[in-house]
């Protein structure tokens, strides 16, 4: 009976699967960089900050489509706008396509939040967070199995001093130590 | 296979998938389709919250706010001046993107009331000024807080320019 060659075969997907799974991989690591520090920067949106003064805003109705022109023209920010918002007494909410004008209506202090979308990193962004759902749902289940096998895969590529039974049989145990460490030191 | 046909395989996959998302709706769905017909007023909710927790609501209006870093919660105006009705929704389950901010909305969810201990209150005072970047004063939060909000489950946003 032909023995079964079964490091060839361990070698064989483990190199296919690397090449398959190099393109996501390069996704979820970028995106995992960025959401990881969502706390000190927004991974998927651009905003810039700008000012300017329109004068105090008297007039009865601030949200009539004339003040709020006149407010916008004033901060060269064209007349178009999507809706307005008086979130109290004193601020009124002014929304464009590229963001939003703040304006204290007593002093007539406009702050403007000017919002782009991150292209390329939000994308991914929605990918890694699986926000399209669907089909996508089921491709990244695929790729979370072939990465199990090439994880497994990859323990048995070299055989020998170098191998499961030499350094990587250290290397694996750091490896696995780390995640447990950690898990002790914030349980 | 050789790796002209693997290509050609790939791309046609590339091509179902986007022939699979493509949509020309006018508004973007976002977690469960909506069932509910009839809407509620938010200023009708947010006259009397109490009537309504428990409920399974629909509200229409603009959205005024969206959570900066994870989208996972928005605000929509009701009729009148100041009023707000906040949407919050799982994290990650469905993600608003702040570019929503002034346009349109249709959303369902429960109806919710939280009450939140002094401790609960202060962690959220913080929170909420980690994301909105300002200083957090421990100051404006002088005892235990009851809030309203809707268990957003699905929303239709209208797509902007």
């Amino acid at each position: 009976m032909k023995k079964i060659q079964w490091r060839k075969w361990n070698r064989l997907i483990h190199r296919d699967l690397g090449y398959l799974c190099a393109g996501l991989t390069v996704v979820y690591a970028v995106s995992g960089l960025a959401v990881n520090h969502v706390r000190d920067w927004n991974p998927n949106y651009k905003t810039t900050e700008s000012s300017f003064n329109v004068g105090p805003v008297t007039a009865e109705d601030p949200r009539s489509a004339d003040t709020v022109e006149e407010i916008l023209r004033a901060g060269g920010l064209g007349s178009t706008y999507r809706d307005t918002f008086r979130r109290d007494e004193n601020t009124l909410d002014i929304f464009l396509d590229e963001g939003r004008v703040t304006v204290d209506l007593p002093s007539g202090e406009a702050s403007v939040e000017f919002i782009q979308d991150r292209r390329v990193l939000q994308e991914m962004n929605q990918l890694h967070l699986n926000q399209p759902r669907g089909l996508w749902t089921y491709m990244a289940d695929l790729y979370a199995v072939a990465l199990l096998l090439l994880a497994i895969t990859g323990l048995f590529v070299i055989k020998g001093k170098k191998g499961i039974t030499g350094r990587g049989a250290w290397l694996t145990t750091v490896g696995v130590l780390i995640p447990l460490i950690f898990l002790w030191v914030y349980r | 296979m050789s790796f002209r046909s693997s290509f050609l395989a790939g791309l046609g996959l590339v091509a179902l998938v986007s022939a699979c998302a493509t949509t020309e709706a006018p508004f973007t769905q976002y977690g469960e389709a909506l069932t509910l017909t009839e809407n509620t007023s938010v200023s009708a909710i947010l006259a009397d919250p109490d009537a309504y927790v428990g409920q399974h609501l629909r509200v229409e209006g603009t959205v005024v706010g969206v959570c900066e870093m994870r989208g996972c919660w928005m605000a929509v105006a009701g009729e009148n001046d100041g009023e707000q009705l906040r949407v919050k929704v799982e994290d990650g389950v469905i993600v608003f993107p702040m570019t929503a901010m002034g346009l349109h909305a249709r959303v369902e969810g429960i109806m919710e009331k939280i009450e939140l201990t002094m401790e609960e209150a202060l962690a959220q005072a913080e929170h909420q000024a980690e994301e909105h970047g300002t200083e957090f004063d421990p100051s404006t939060i002088t005892g235990p807080s009851v809030t309203y909000q809707l268990r957003g489950l699905g929303a239709e946003i209208e797509n902007g320019d």
